[in-house]
């Protein structure tokens, strides 16, 4: 609404006066604008519940039992920053940070170029295109677990799928679950197959917004296929990419199931990330059920969440043009 | 059916007899069961309540089921709810449970869990419930490892323990013909050292001579090692750590040997979503060390063993016998609103008839003195039962009293981290010298 729209009343309730003169919109228009907020406050109400229990509660209550001595049976105790003294000094946290951006690296850029790759192979004029996009789409709707479950299977190293077709060209048997690097490459090859449908589904959708009429333009101006590609294109992909690099990352710093399905964080600590140590901590029910620790790992996990959402919204120079 | 009789001699004079009891008696305070005054005739009870356990087999909840409808037949307006939960989130559940008010009535817990139940004071106190004489009708060291402080928290329904099951092809390959067939035969550490040698000479690379069941919560049947070697987890007090020894040391290293040998498939660790009995279901192992409660498993006609003839043998030993105490008990919760018919109930399930119908069925050893002397009819491979049975007279003294202090499960997260690390390179004195931090760190919490 702009002041132009407004008409100076007197005795306006709202108090709302600037030297002297008081302004409201239209009376008609008024009645709309608050029927339409009502109708948005209702649309909105069942999302704020289900948000304030769901996410806002449990997010206080954790920070809350962070600093407590707290078990799985409830005896409770205000231990004060000591969880967090514990949090900066116990080694098993730095590795499961140092395994998480590990992972992190090797999933985010490595699974959007190929989701990239795939978009731009799927975009063109390719027989059975609806089929291919189909199939690589299908591992993103199999649960983590499900999905872990079966990478657990396939890299099996005595009896997995991988390993007898590896054998099988000579290529060696690779200890997936006894040695540390094999079983997190394992770990971030099942994760690729599972998330690289999602990026190819983002950028197909970017790449059908970008206009044919500035591809027709640059090849009228001599841009080749590559140069099409990275100087039109790619650009153009910028909200795309803006999104599946937020999303990925916290993606990736969250990663749980599959790790827990296929190796529960072993060997040793080899593929202990900051979720599944979390989980370890707290609710293994074969470990510490250290709750308030737990907790204390959990509120890391969202600082250093918020952090990278903070940082990326900041700096990144290809923000959606809408958000501008 | 075959019939097979449980060995009196096995299990009154092995770990579980009168020495265990006095042993167990004089560390703890008597408990406070007496005829007199007791609730212990609870006569006509009604109402509901409901029961939680985890189906291990198809045999377990079968038992379950059971006692249920003969329990209900003999009590009009009594019902037994059952709620069969997953193993892996079994306790999860119970502990929000509890924190909410809402956990079952009764639920099963394993011998070295309930130290945690009992210790926090959520259980029901069995002593008015049970006179004197129900209470020697049990085998004296399980009704010892139910107790806190003195006072009954549960009834022991089952018990199992560890021996070896091979394959019979794969021994015979190997030229390994001697096989015990008696306890006192037990291979040695030494013969059994030979034994996987020979194994693994005529082995494939990716086959391996033997797996071991310390995966997981299973950790703590690396102590098996140690006591054969002639150590203790913990001191005869049990207030301290006393895993840091020269017979510490010695079952450290003969665990790691298993790796460095490549006796043991390499990933045969501890955090593992693969079993001991997933390997030698898997014919990667050629034996595996393995409770009786998985003989369903190894069995069953589609997802179990296909390699041929198996057999059973005994745990081996070193300057001793050992086994773990497995096994569960069924407990009531403290705030039950039917106190009367929950502990009908357990009493009903540790009855002669439904405990036998029971272990017959989840092939399962007995807790009642009174079926060690009864034939029992197992529904699944009684001649690989019988070699169990006799295995439950080497679970010790120090076994039993060790496994049940409240601290144990704690003691078993310390005991699962370490001998993970320990596998993947840990020295064994660095190994040893935090589980003893960690074990000490968990009774003082």
């Amino acid at each position: 609404m702009t002041v132009t729209e407004a008409k100076p009343i007197a005795g306006s309730p709202n108090g709302g006066s600037t030297r002297g003169i008081r302004w409201r919109a239209p009376k008609r228009r008024s009645s709309m604008t608050r029927a339409t907020s009502a109708a948005a406050g209702i649309f909105l109400v069942p999302n704020l519940v289900l948000m304030g229990i769901f996410t806002i509660l449990p997010l206080i209550y954790a920070f809350i039992i962070s600093f407590q001595k707290l078990n799985s049976l409830g005896g409770s105790q205000y231990v004060g920053g000591d969880n967090y003294v514990k949090l900066v000094t116990d080694p098993v946290f730095w590795q499961s940070m140092a395994n998480t951006g590990v992972f992190t690296l090797f999933t985010v850029p490595v699974g959007m170029a190929i989701g990239l790759a795939i978009a731009v192979l799927l975009n063109g004029v390719l027989p059975g295109r609806n089929l291919y996009r189909s199939i690589i789409f299908l591992p993103l709707v199999v649960s983590g677990v499900a999905t872990g479950v079966l990478g657990a299977w396939m890299f099996d190293q005595n009896n997995g799928f991988i390993n007898r077709f590896l054998s099988s060209t000579g290529l060696g048997a690779p200890e997936w679950q006894s040695n540390g690097p094999f079983a997190l490459m394992s770990i971030i090859l099942v994760t690729l197959w599972q998330r690289v449908g999602f990026d190819m589904l983002i950028y197909l959708a970017g790449l059908q917004g970008v206009d044919p009429a500035v591809q027709e333009a640059a090849t009228v101006d001599g841009a080749s296929n590559w140069q099409r590609f990275r100087y039109v294109t790619l650009p153009l992909l910028g909200p795309s990419t803006f999104f599946l690099l937020i999303m990925n990352l916290i993606y990736s710093f969250q990663v749980f199931d599959t790790v827990w399905a296929m190796t529960r964080g072993g060997p040793g600590y080899s593929t202990t990330t900051v979720v599944s140590y979390a989980y370890r901590l707290s609710f293994d029910e074969h470990g510490p059920q250290a709750l308030g620790y737990g907790a204390a790992v959990g509120v890391a996990i969202y600082l250093i969440t918020l952090a990278f959402t903070a940082v990326q919204w900041r700096f990144s120079r290809s923000r959606d043009q809408t958000d501008a | 059916m075959e019939k097979f009789e449980l060995s009196r001699r096995g299990l009154l004079m092995g770990g579980f007899g009168a020495a265990s009891l006095l042993a167990l008696s004089a560390c703890s305070p008597t408990a406070s069961t007496s005829d007199s005054g007791s609730k212990a005739d609870l006569g006509k009870v009604t109402g509901t309540i409901s029961f939680a356990f985890w189906g291990g087999s198809d045999g377990e909840t079968a038992g379950f089921k059971n006692a249920k409808a003969k329990f209900e037949a003999a009590n009009p307006g009594a019902t037994i709810d059952l709620k069969i939960i997953p193993y892996e989130s079994f306790f999860s559940g119970i502990d929000r449970g509890i924190t909410a008010g809402k956990a079952p009535d009764l639920f099963r817990v394993d011998y070295t869990t309930i130290g945690k139940y009992s210790s926090a004071g959520v259980l029901m106190d069995l002593s008015p419930y049970f006179t004197d004489s129900e209470t020697k009708a049990f085998l004296p060291a399980l009704w010892e490892a139910i107790k806190f402080d003195g006072k009954p928290y549960g009834v022991p329904h089952q018990t199992d323990t560890t021996a070896i099951i091979y394959s019979k092809s794969a021994l015979e390959a190997a030229g390994i013909t001697s096989i015990p067939n008696k306890l006192e035969d037990a291979w040695t550490w030494d013969e059994f050292s030979k034994v996987a040698d020979k194994l693994r000479a005529s082995l494939p690379d990716n086959k391996y001579p033997f797996a071991y069941n310390w995966t997981a919560a299973g950790a703590f049947r690396w102590a098996n090692l140690l006591y054969q070697a002639g150590g203790s987890l913990l001191t005869k007090d049990l207030k301290k750590s006393a895993v840091n020894s020269k017979e510490g040391l010695k079952a450290m290293n003969f665990a790691k040997s298993f790796f460095e040998k490549k006796w043991v498939p390499a990933n045969n660790i501890v955090k593992t979503a693969t079993y001991s009995d997933n390997l030698f279901v898997a014919g990667t192992a050629a034996m595996t060390f393995v409770g009786d409660f998985q003989i369903p498993f190894i069995n069953d006609v589609k997802d179990g063993f296909k390699g041929g003839e198996w057999g059973t043998t005994f745990m081996i030993r070193d300057k001793k016998a050992a086994s773990d105490l497995g096994g569960n008990a069924i407990v009531a919760r403290k705030d039950t609103k039917n106190p009367k018919l929950a502990a009908a109930f357990l009493k009903f399930l540790a009855s002669e008839k439904a405990m036998q119908y029971f272990c017959e069925q989840a092939m399962e050893l007995p807790t009642l003195t009174s079926l060690t002397s009864k034939n029992l009819s197992y529904v699944i491979r009684p001649d690989a039962m019988a070699t169990f049975t006799k295995q439950a007279a080497t679970i010790t003294d120090a076994v039993v009293k060790e496994s049940t202090v409240s601290a144990f499960s704690a003691i078993n997260t310390v005991l699962q981290d370490q001998l993970e690390l320990a596998f993947q390179g840990k020295s064994s004195a660095d190994t040893l010298k935090a589980m003893e931090d960690g074990i000490n760190a968990a009774l003082a919490a």
